[in-house]
């Protein structure tokens, strides 16, 4: 039989926010469409390093494992991607899998991304529907804005929009492209539109949209093609408009 | 919500101005400013005349640090804030938006360096009244040479890459295929400033006036 083929991965690990990182070195058994999650499932099966040291499995969130629940996005040869469609034939070895570096850490891969639902909860990133009485049918959404409110609403909440800025980080709040872009998601939206001064004020408080500097890789990373750039620019003219207001008629 | 609320984070008002001086007046100005200076490309007597034009306004004082001296210090100030709040990562990401982005903080650093060095020499060692042999002079001196060359890029570009993205960032340009205008707006005005200004550093360095076969023959 052949010799068969293996798969070198190093992953960085941390046994909690406090702990020193360090990093693990691992020779997989290669498989047909390997991605990441295998790679680290494997691992998990047998936790026993490149040089024959026991450890423990690592700790990483993932779910749907087909880009659609968020959960699984990691820096990959050091850049922010999504786990489950990394595919191990299309990385250089050996494999470097890093936590996100935005997001605290929990453990090993795993990052917590409360700050995002919590810009989410900020700019009322919903349309409000339920009453104390029945509110009756809402107006029809043309053709027009479903189209363009569609792929606005594919967003997994996955933070990789988020890592790759170079506003987001340690020095200011910046809420990041995909909570703009769902400002711009809801406030399109007849019914949402009702609450739109609302979002539009929230998206120029502290940490708004006034840090976005235009790098524009938000779109580059955005694994589910979201035009990130494009919302920025909408929801950017609804916020000047309405400061200008604001400041001249109060 | 309360109106308290809806009233705009100062830093989102610093921030809009930031960008708006960027454009009017700072690169309004630098236009006005190549265009009076492609005077030297007719004639010394013909730029002599420009800048006695422009050093006798009335008002001068006033109208220099209004709408010139003052809003670039804020522009400068406030964009190097802006500097030390983000944190580049082209290395990691090299796209092209990313090295604008990193290219117009060192750009935006070395034109407000070099605008300071050249209000000094060219407007505060001659008292406000330069003249074509005063600039010529200075730039007989190979290292004055070389910073009006790096200055008039860096400024050259900074224009051009801040005109895309004032486009993008007041809306103004929102699909994709409008930024890609935006763009190369910004791309011809950058080059475009970079060429009159060599020009101009030419004529100064080499006393070269082509377009001196306007004037009517002695």
């Amino acid at each position: 039989m052949a010799e068969t083929k293996q798969v070198i991965v190093k992953v960085k690990r941390q046994a909690g926010p406090k702990e020193a990182a360090r990093w693990e070195e691992f020779s997989l058994k290669w498989r047909p469409s390997m991605n990441v999650i295998i790679c680290l499932r494997d691992i998990a099966e047998n936790p026993v390093t490149h040089d024959g040291k026991k450890t423990t499995p690592i700790t990483y969130d993932s779910n749907c494992l087909e880009e659609i629940c968020g959960s699984c996005a990691m820096l990959i040869n050091g850049k922010a991607r999504m786990a489950c469609s990394a595919l191990v034939d299309q990385l250089e070895q050996p494999i470097r899998i890093e936590p996100m570096s935005k997001f605290p850490l929990v453990r090993d891969l795993a990052v917590d991304r409360q700050f995002m639902f919590e810009s989410l909860k900020r700019v009322k990133a919903w349309i409000p529907i339920d009453g104390t009485y029945n509110l009756g049918e809402g107006p029809r959404v043309s053709p027009e804005v479903q189209e363009k409110g569609y792929p606005l609403s594919n967003c997994i909440t996955c933070g990789n929009c988020l890592e790759v800025c170079p506003q987001v980080n340690e020095h200011n709040q910046f809420v990041g492209a995909a909570i703009i872009s769902q400002v711009r998601l809801f406030n399109m939206h007849p019914t949402g539109a009702m609450n739109k001064s609302e979002r539009i004020a929230a998206i120029i408080g502290p940490g708004g949209i006034q840090e976005c500097a235009n790098a524009q890789n938000c779109v580059h990373a955005c694994p589910k093609g979201i035009p990130l750039t494009e919302s920025i620019a909408e929801v950017n003219r609804d916020a000047w408009k309405q400061a200008l207001l604001s400041w001249l008629v109060g | 919500m309360s109106s308290t609320a809806t009233r705009p984070d100062t830093s989102y008002l610093l921030r809009k101005l930031h960008s708006f001086t960027g454009i009017l007046p700072v690169g309004a100005f630098l236009a006005e400013h190549f265009w009076s200076n492609s005077a030297a490309l007719v004639s010394s007597e013909k730029y002599n005349t420009v800048s006695q034009e422009l050093q006798t306004i009335p008002f001068r004082l006033i109208v220099e640090w209004g709408t010139i001296f003052l809003p670039m210090l804020f522009h400068g100030g406030y964009g190097i804030y802006i500097w030390l709040r983000g944190k580049s990562n082209v290395s990691a990401y090299p796209w092209v938006g990313n090295w604008l982005y990193t290219t117009q903080r060192y750009t935006g650093l070395i034109a407000f360096a070099y605008i300071g060095w050249h209000l000094y020499t060219e407007r505060w060692l001659t008292h406000g009244r330069s003249t074509y042999a005063n600039v010529a002079a200075d730039i007989r001196n190979p290292w004055y040479l070389t910073f009006f060359v790096i200055g008039v890029l860096a400024s050259s570009f900074h224009l051009g890459a801040g005109i895309w993205n004032f486009l993008c960032k007041w809306g103004l340009a929102a699909t994709v295929k409008a930024q890609q205008a935006a763009g190369r707006l910004g791309a011809l005005v950058g080059v475009a400033f970079s060429l009159v200004g060599i020009l101009i550093i030419i004529s100064f360095r080499y006393d070269w006036h082509p377009f001196s076969v306007y004037l009517p023959n002695k």
